[in-house]
């Protein structure tokens, strides 16, 4: 399944933050349902900026158009405010993509747990993520801290405990 | 297990075997990983022999290959110790589940034994001969009654039967001759309203 651009990819001036504002907010509203498609289709959990520059996402080799350096940023910090997106460190050269809310990815885990009657039951992180029985699962795969996060708001929600171990983290699931 | 949906304060629900089940299932985990990695190691010295032998370096391919034939009885030894961690936490988890029957088996007891205390034989048998003291109570106001119509009576009571039986006397209204009026939506709703509290009651 190839990824599906959107036709704005295909225009160059996209490619250039727009100076009119109400302009600039749709270009920057495309831009960031785009990258939260594209790290979906992906499945990216993770960014870095400088590779992002080199990814298809913000280069479009066909047109020759690459969004810059500061407009990446700015459309970053956009995720940010949405809450889509969390920096890893100060200078902001890392970061955290959500294109599925924790909640949502708690909310599929354990539709996932209470189908298969697992309820009352104890997992590993691993199993979870990495396991042979999910292999067929939207969240196989799901990077830890991801995970961790999702299993966290199920546990706000009552519905899952997560249990701290010596070597490494598990959940029962209620 | 009562409150599974209980907010208070939760004190962990945790509980000691949890934790055992999940040191076993981590032991698991990192089996399967050792597993994956010596899998991928055999696949490389499988293509690196072939390559040897290719190039005449018969006498290394086979060291590569006794290599590869020890690894892969380690890789059935992994297996066979996934396998029995696999068990155990099987055995585990269906122990909770024999605690949970045996507890469930203790309410059933103890309600039935309060329920029996409640109950006792010469109640039920005090209870059952009054009830056949009021019935006999009954029968005889019954005669009594009974008794009380006048021959009179009882005539014009046999006449009212023999005229039913006989038809006579019997008017039937008259059939409608127009159509029945198709039930209105407003009626259905009313009809689904008064269905519904039923069912609400029941779930109840």
């Amino acid at each position: 399944m190839s990824f599906e651009w959107p036709w704005q990819y295909n225009f160059p001036p996209f490619f250039t933050l727009q100076p009119n504002v109400d302009t600039r907010q749709k270009q920057l509203a495309a831009w960031c349902s785009l990258v939260l498609s594209y790290c979906r289709h992906r499945k990216l959990y993770t960014l870095d900026v400088m590779e992002a520059q080199e990814s298809p996402v913000f280069n479009n080799k066909k047109i020759a158009r690459k969004l810059s350096m500061e407009a990446i940023q700015v459309v970053f910090e956009e995720l940010r405010k949405k809450g889509n997106l969390e920096w890893m460190d100060k200078n902001k050269t890392r970061c955290l993509v959500m294109w599925r809310r924790p909640e949502e990815w708690g909310k599929l885990i354990y539709q996932w747990v209470s189908k298969n009657g697992m309820v009352n039951s104890v997992f590993t992180l691993y199993e979870l993520s990495n396991g042979d029985d999910t292999e067929n699962e939207e969240f196989h795969g799901l990077e830890e801290w991801m995970l961790l996060r999702s299993l966290q708001a199920l546990q706000t929600e009552g519905k899952a405990e997560i249990i701290t171990m010596d070597d490494g983290k598990g959940v029962k699931f209620f | 297990m009562g409150n599974v949906f209980g907010r208070k304060g939760r004190p962990s629900r945790v509980t000691e075997q949890d934790r055992a089940i999940l040191q076993l299932k981590q032991q698991r985990d990192k089996l399967r990983q050792y597993q994956k990695r010596i899998t991928l190691q055999l696949e490389k010295e499988r293509l690196l022999a072939k390559q040897l032998l290719k190039d005449g370096k018969k006498e290394r391919a086979l060291l590569l290959l006794k290599k590869k034939r020890y690894q892969d009885g380690l890789l059935d030894k992994t297996e066979n110790q996934i396998a029995n961690l696999e068990r155990m936490v099987q055995d585990i988890e269906f122990a909770q589940i024999e605690i949970k029957v045996i507890e469930g088996l203790k309410v059933g007891n103890d309600c039935l034994k309060r329920m029996h205390e409640v109950m006792s034989i010469e109640d039920v048998e005090r209870i059952l001969e009054e009830t056949q003291d009021a019935i006999e109570y009954q029968r005889q106001i019954d005669e009594l009654l009974a008794g009380a119509l006048t021959e009179e009576d009882e005539e014009a009571v046999l006449a009212e039967l023999e005229a039913i039986a006989l038809g006579e006397d019997v008017t039937l209204p008259e059939v409608p001759s127009e159509p029945l009026p198709a039930e209105t939506e407003g009626e259905l709703e009313r009809n689904k309203a008064k269905q519904k509290p039923e069912r609400e009651m029941l779930a109840a």
